[in-house]
């Protein structure tokens, strides 16, 4: 079966097309058996309307990578991974409220520029009136008049970096009328972590145009999360109506799932699929960050000479039920249209449960070849709920609202002003490029608007427009089809050649080798981790904490020290030769940081937290921080200046562009402004950066070396946050020694010189330990490299070269205090075609 | 059960189709899979269901929640 597609080598499109259409179940949605792919995203939300308050808050805004593999084990065994990391940061919805109780208070930053800090949630008012009818009443100021007043709106909030984590696995087997597949994954972020395991197959009827696809997975979730700092002094306790005792809330849900589908070729040119499937979960399943406004009016008292009531506001964490029934029924529909060489896709689903919502989604796609492997599609998606039985906005209760003559029985069981329950319609449309080149690799770009309003809801009854948002999804990915690649590459012997030399340069180098022919391509994927940890050390010594809370800080004091700092990289490397003396290469990067930190022996005291923001940026420390993202972008150009049969001499010039963020900042705490995050967990150099590098390679037998030296000039002399990090020039060589033809191990020195931090923050900034002053970066490294390269000589994956090396420090010389190194692990895939 | 009944039409379908292996060079095109970008699919996926009550519909399923 599969071997009749690999069989076909001549490049005969209809000839593939028809081998892949008999080897291939028609039905099943399986893309190309062995293939790569990376995707970045970003979603941004638009800002919502406050009324009256001007947030400076940003609204929410989400990176994403995501990567998969798939490949073959043996004939007809398959495996594929999934990696998936988002970090998101910026301001949600927190609770919705009678704008006339004025729930978003303003900090003034600059009341010249009318520069107002974010609206810290006001989740409490003691002192809010209501008319007879209980509607709410707006007080004049000046006139101590009331007006009454229904416009509701959001309370919002906002929180630092955050970052979610996802794996998974997945073992499939294919017979010649079936398949069957088997997963697990796991997902962490830090409040929230859940494991999944699941089984899916397919059995084929009718010459393979029918298909029954089934499936069923387990989802175990736990949250642990720690209420908002700036919101929890105003959020009740449900019995008491004192302030709530436990700032954590732990809880634990179980969700099964089951799935059953059909999926039928109506004719040459059209398919049709139709599926269902149920999920009962049960256990926790509120949203620990999101609160309900409770108003208090007590219908004994007397009406007031202005018609007005007495009333108070509290706030109470979300109550949703802890069991929820969903059913999902999709319809899809493909049908090529000959005459524009175009596809339609029509896809319809229909969602109710029992916690009351019912939504309809239709999306449609158009696929638009244009020939030379350029498509365009079009999309457009409506979506419709109405609202879940416990949403509203906000609930009230006729009983005197003091801790006396509270009684939570006249609440209602359930309630969740979470705008996501409510009733509203959502409407997207959007558009994607893909160009698909010759050698089986695919690049795409993609982009999405979308707008959610109570007035979209199909029917009447949508929630108010102070609910409604907009949004945009962005999208770029590749993907290279393995299997293609290995068939265009069969009889390459230069490749194998270039592939083998490859094969013996370690993980951690760059910038090594020049493509040897115009036309060729070369993609890898570099991983790299790096982390700190251990005693702060001065210079080339491990040092007390008091030594550093007295020096590591001039002119201050120290409070705190890092206790661990860690780096995730994930870098993309595209490089194409237009001629073949010139190699241009283009480099993405993403990264995420960790950071967590302690308390020094023998600081002085820590101000108070609700008077000092300096004491809230100390106490806060104690929470880890992260951040993530896109990092600077790459731009370069090799050139070879010397090339023999078995030596190389070449050079690479290039820049990084600032696109990475490098004026992240801490969200608010206890009403506080913490401004920006420490310097070194900014994720980009905010500068353009000079990158040079010079690379000898010689190869001898089975003996290989190479040397470098490169270096890195900041171009700008500060960045938009008002830092410069300091230039880097390091030296490397190394040695390799290929054990057979496709296994080689590699030992490599680095020295790293770099420069320390200039320039200071422009803004708000609190500096309470060693990494937060410029003079405390940069230094004198030397570490050790021992690498192993695997290059796959021959098969279906001739080509692929992996390679691993691990960055032993052996000598840290530090500018002024810092953490020691602990070690970096490279990571690189790597195809060259 | 009533649910699944709305996919008998389809089974009616099945003894209606008849396409020769030669005839399948067009469903065999990559633009006309269920599921033709599926890693842009789960974006959006996951894009949708932090901001929507409904989700799921796909097959077997699982994941993490990161609700923002």
């Amino acid at each position: 079966m599969v071997e009749a597609v690999v069989a076909v080598t001549k490049k005969n499109s209809l000839a593939l097309l028809i081998a892949a259409a008999l080897a291939l179940p028609l039905t099943t949605t399986y893309a190309s058996e062995e293939e790569a792919s990376f995707q970045y995203g970003h979603y941004e939300d638009g800002a919502r309307n406050l009324f009256n308050a001007q947030s400076g808050f940003k609204p929410i805004q989400v990176d994403s990578i995501q990567t998969n593999t798939k490949l073959k084990l043996a004939d007809r065994v398959r495996l594929a991974f999934n990696y998936t990391q988002d970090t998101w940061s910026g301001a949600t919805p927190v609770t919705t409220a009678p704008l006339a109780f004025a729930g978003n208070r303003q900090r003034v930053i600059d009341a010249k520029k009318n520069i107002l800090s974010g609206a810290s949630p006001y989740l409490q008012n003691d002192a809010v009136y209501v008319d007879s009818q209980f509607n709410p009443l707006q007080q004049d100021l000046k006139t101590a008049k009331f007006t009454k007043n229904n416009q509701l709106v959001h309370t919002l909030s906002t929180a630092s970096p955050e970052t979610r984590k996802q794996g998974d696995l997945r073992f499939g087997y294919d017979w010649d009328e079936a398949s069957l597949d088997i997963g697990a994954g796991t997902s962490a972020e830090n409040d929230y972590n859940s494991s999944f395991g699941n089984i899916g197959g397919r059995l084929d009827f009718n010459q393979k145009l029918t298909s029954v696809n089934f499936g069923a997975s387990y989802t175990a979730s736990e949250t642990d999360a720690t209420l908002d700092h700036d919101a929890f002094d105003y959020i009740k306790d449900l019995k008491t109506l004192g302030k709530l005792k436990n700032k954590f809330v732990k809880g634990q849900k179980k969700d099964w799932s089951g799935s059953l589908g059909l999926t039928q070729v109506l004719n040459k040119a059209a398919l049709v699929e139709g599926s269902v499937s149920y999920t009962v979960s049960n256990g926790y399943m509120a949203n620990p960050y999101k609160t309900t406004a409770i108003l208090f009016v007590d219908p004994m008292q007397k009406i007031g000479k202005n018609g007005e009531l007495n009333a108070k506001m509290f706030a109470f964490l979300e109550q949703r039920p802890d069991e929820r029934q969903q059913w999902t029924e999709n319809l899809r529909y493909v049908q090529h249209v000959a005459r524009f060489d175009a596809s339609l896709h029509l896809d319809y689903r229909f969602y109710h449960d029992d916690w009351g919502i019912q939504a309809h989604t239709i999306s449609s796609d158009w696929i638009q070849s244009l020939g030379d492997g350029w498509s365009i599609t079009p999309r457009v998606r409506y979506y419709s709920q109405n609202a879940a039985d416990f949403y509203t906005p906000y609930v009230l209760t006729k009983q005197a609202g003091n801790k006396t003559t509270f009684d939570s029985k006249l609440l209602p069981q359930n309630y969740s002003s979470d705008y996501r329950l409510s009733g509203y319609g959502a409407l997207s449309g959007g558009l994607t490029v893909t160009k698909k080149f010759a050698k089986g690799l695919e690049l795409q770009a993609g982009a999405e608007y979308y707008t959610h309003a109570g007035a979209l809801k199909l029917g009447s009854g949508g929630e108010g427009n102070y609910a409604d948002f907009d949004g945009y999804l962005v999208n770029a990915a590749l993907k290279v089809d393995l299997a293609t690649l290995s068939m265009a590459n069969s009889n390459h012997t230069e490749h194998s050649h270039h592939a083998h030399h490859r094969a013996s340069v370690p993980a951690g180098v760059m910038f090594d080798h020049v493509l040897p022919n115009a036309g060729d391509v070369m993609i890898s994927y570099r991983y790299m981790y790096a982390n700190q940890a251990g005693t702060t050390q001065n210079r080339t010594n491990v040092i007390s904490d008091a030594t550093i809370v007295n020096n590591g800080c001039e002119p201050r004091k120290c409070f705190v020290t890092p206790d661990e700092m860690s780096m995730n990289m994930h870098m993309l490397d595209l490089m194409y030769a237009p001629t073949d003396w010139l190699t241009l290469m283009l480099m993405p990067q993403f990264m995420d940081m960790h950071m967590t930190m302690r308390a020094l022996n023998g600081a002085p005291p820590t101000p108070n937290m609700m008077t000092d923001a300096l004491g809230a940026a100390i106490v806060h420390s104690a929470h880890e921080h992260t951040t993530g993202g896109i990092g600077d972008t790459g731009m370069y150009a090799l050139f070879n200046l010397l090339k023999l049969s078995n030596q190389q001499l070449n050079i690479s010039l290039g820049v990084t562009a600032p696109t990475g963020d490098s004026g992240i900042q801490l969200r608010d705490t206890h009403k506080f402004d913490l401004g920006f995050i420490h310097y070194g967990m900014q994720l980009g150099s905010g500068t353009w950066d000079f990158k040079p590098a010079l690379t000898y390679t010689v190869n001898v037998d089975d003996w290989s070396f190479g040397a470098q030296l490169n270096g890195t000039k900041r171009l700008e002399s500060h960045n938009k946050a008002g830092f410069v990090l300091g230039d880097i020039f390091q030296a490397t060589g190394w040695g390799s020694y290929n054990w057979t033809n496709w296994l080689a191990a590699s030992v490599r020195g680095v020295y790293t010189l770099q420069g320390s931090l200039q320039g200071a923050y422009r803004g708000v900034y609190h500096q309470i330990g060693a990494m937060d002053y410029g003079q405390n970066y940069g230094g004198r490294f030397v570490d050790v490299g021992f690498g192993i390269n695997a290059s796959m000589p021959n098969g279906s994956l001739q080509g692929n070269r992996l390679s691993f090396e691990w960055l032993q420090p052996v000598h840290d010389d530090v500018n002024g205090y810092q953490l020691p190194r602990e070690g970096a692990l490279s990571a690189t895939w790597s195809y060259a075609f | 059960m009533y649910r699944f009944f709305y996919l008998l039409p389809i089974i009616f379908l099945w003894g209606c189709s008849s396409v020769s292996p030669w005839e399948r060079g067009t469903l065999a095109k990559s633009e006309m899979r269920l599921d033709v970008a599926p890693l842009q699919s789960s974006l959006r996926s996951h894009q949708y269901g932090s901001r929507e009550a409904a989700s799921g519909g796909g097959q077997s399923g699982g994941g993490g929640c990161g609700c923002y």
